[in-house]
């Protein structure tokens, strides 16, 4: 068989790494051979592709330092910074907050894993954690870590020395230069000849591509001039009207902190898509964002309408039904996705919690026990918390006890398994082991109002007036409309006044 | 009927079956179960991928420590 057709067919058949190689061969021979060394070139760039729109990432530089914010102290509802505190919102006493502070979501995106901080305190803190490393920046995120891993383990130096590139003569070429700019791009991830490929290659189409103009609004946007990447976005989408391009100019938005802006975007682009469901997904991802969890939820299920299988939408109108006092209509969509064929430790977690919510006890245990057969190190420690509260659940306080202490040793950060325990230890009449708990607890985690309570409360009883009176303050700050803590500081400022 | 001013005392009766008046009594509070988010497919991937890299490059470092 002809060599070239070889590779062709290998990359047909998604087989990139075998392509490569026989292309290295083809390319031994002979050097000059352009067919052969895009197709290379496409291999490569296949094989450490990922859908960058979500794969997007945002370092502490960008979320704390960057020059675009329009204002410190934003209206309600207008910010994705400061959740709106507008009824409606997921009530805090039923459903948990992650370690940014936002509501639990149902999907872990990497834009979300890390979230956007409050405050810079907060933000250099969240690192620490052995939970969610955030990037310093977005530049020196996994991006670059896979482009100079992959470069690494090329025999015989990089396939191609960019610096030597005469990128002015591919530029015009037109077949050659898409390929080039997304090795560039994604492989080698060097934004800064990516982006002088793309500014020649639309001066030799005198501006005429719509497909340049956006791969220089994503060179501009990763290179955080926001503005310039919003300019070359809004003119491709004057020539061209494609949902990639609504979407990445929704994210300008986002990162500018325009979430309203963000979804007149998406809504443009559903005019011309109607019902398309990664725009729909990204309103409903961004109604999450600003706290209004029911009309996220009404565009998850518009989703489903068009998509069924659609994951996230699935997880997050699940998880929200769990929260709402619905564990059987959870459960209901949390089996739907096993049978999809999702297989892991989160998923079977969920089965678990909603089967004991749901009153189906035979299904909790077995649950569980796949969960833990299946966890990474990560996730073993919020299964070990959960079957902690089937424990409290049943009674068995010893369970819970020992549960708790499996969970903080696997992540000895988990805030809510120190407020746990210290309430078991509370029912046993150890306060001082108790106290020490909530202490722990409160420092890991500002944002979780429990254990503010249960030791404001808990000094408050000791005697140690002046201290419950700090510590109800900040469990107030973490969750203002909570009525057991608001009632505590009254009782305790009405004490001092009559002193 | 009694005459006035003999009239027994009355006693307050509670009833002990249903509630007339709950006191709301505030107590420790735990922290809620936690539903694990669900990984998105491209953070799997990304995920997998930095795996693969990674013992990639720990492989080639160990090559090049034999040689």
């Amino acid at each position: 068989m002809d060599p070239f057709y070889a590779a062709l067919s290998f990359y047909r058949r998604l087989k990139y790494e075998e392509c490569a190689a026989v292309c290295t061969e083809l390319l031994e021979k002979s050097p000059y051979d352009q067919a052969v060394w895009t197709l290379k070139m496409k291999a490569v760039t296949e094989q450490v592709y990922v859908d960058d729109i979500e794969a997007e990432e945002e370092g502490i530089a960008e979320a704390l330092m960057d020059n675009d914010t329009m204002a410190q102290v934003a209206r309600p509802g207008t910010s994705l910074r400061t959740p709106s505190t507008e009824k409606g919102g997921p009530n805090q006493g039923l459903r948990p907050r992650t370690q940014t502070g936002r509501p639990l979501s149902g999907v872990v995106r990497p834009a979300t894993q890390s979230g956007r901080p409050g405050t810079m305190e907060q933000a250099l803190r969240t690192p620490r954690t052995a939970r969610t490393a955030r990037p310093v920046t977005s530049q020196s995120a996994r991006s670059v870590r896979l482009g100079t891993a992959s470069m690494l383990t090329e025999s015989g130096g990089p396939f191609i020395q960019l610096s030597r590139l005469n990128l002015g003569k591919y530029a015009a070429q037109g077949n050659i230069a898409k390929p080039l700019f997304e090795y560039i791009f994604y492989h080698e991830n060097d934004i800064r000849h990516a982006m002088e490929l793309a500014v020649q290659a639309t001066q030799a189409c005198q501006f005429k591509d719509w497909w340049w103009k956006v791969q220089l609004g994503k060179c501009y946007f990763t290179l955080g001039l926001i503005r310039d990447a919003e300019q070359q976005f809004r003119s491709a989408l004057k020539q061209n009207q494609k949902v990639e391009i609504f979407l990445r100019l929704a994210r300008v938005y986002i990162r500018l902190d325009q979430p309203l802006s963000a979804l007149d975007v998406c809504k443009t682009g559903l005019e011309y898509f109607p019902g398309e469901v990664t725009l729909t997904t990204e309103i409903a991802r961004l109604f999450e964002g600003l706290n209004n969890i029911p009309t996220s939820i009404k565009y998850y299920r518009d989703v489903l309408k068009e998509d069924s299988t659609h994951v996230e939408a699935i997880a997050c109108i699940g998880m929200q039904h769990f929260y709402t006092d619905q564990p059987e209509i959870s459960l209901r969509f949390y089996r739907r996705l096993l049978q999809m064929g999702i297989y892991n430790a989160e998923l079977f977690n969920n089965l678990g919690l909603c089967c004991f919510y749901a009153q189906q006890y035979d299904m909790t245990l077995t649950c569980f026990e796949q969960a833990l057969s299946l966890a990474s190190e990560e996730a073993v420690a919020d299964v070990w918390y959960n079957i902690a509260h089937v424990a409290i659940g049943v009674g068995d306080c010893n369970l819970a006890m020992q549960c708790l202490r499996l969970c903080l040793s696997a992540d000895s950060n988990h805030a809510s398994a120190y407020n746990n325990l210290g309430m078991l230890e509370m029912r046993l009449g150890h306060r001082d082991q108790a106290r020490a708990f909530f202490q722990a607890a409160g420092s890991l985690a500002p944002y979780l109002f429990e254990p503010h309570h249960n030791y404001a409360k808990l000094a408050e009883e000791m005697g140690d007036l002046q201290t419950s009176y700090i510590v109800i303050q900040k469990a107030l700050q973490a969750y203002p409309s909570h009525v057991s803590s608001q009632e505590l500081l009254q009782k305790l400022q009405k004490h001092f006044a009559f002193m | 009927m009694p005459e006035e001013g003999k009239m027994p005392a009355l006693k307050e009766y509670i009833s002990h079956k249903g509630f007339l008046h709950h006191e709301d009594i505030p107590d420790y509070i735990l922290c809620k179960p936690r539903l694990m988010p669900l990984k998105s497919v491209t953070l799997e991937k990304l995920e997998n991928m930095q795996k693969q890299a990674e013992e990639k490059m720990k492989r080639q470092h160990m090559n090049v420590q034999k040689s």
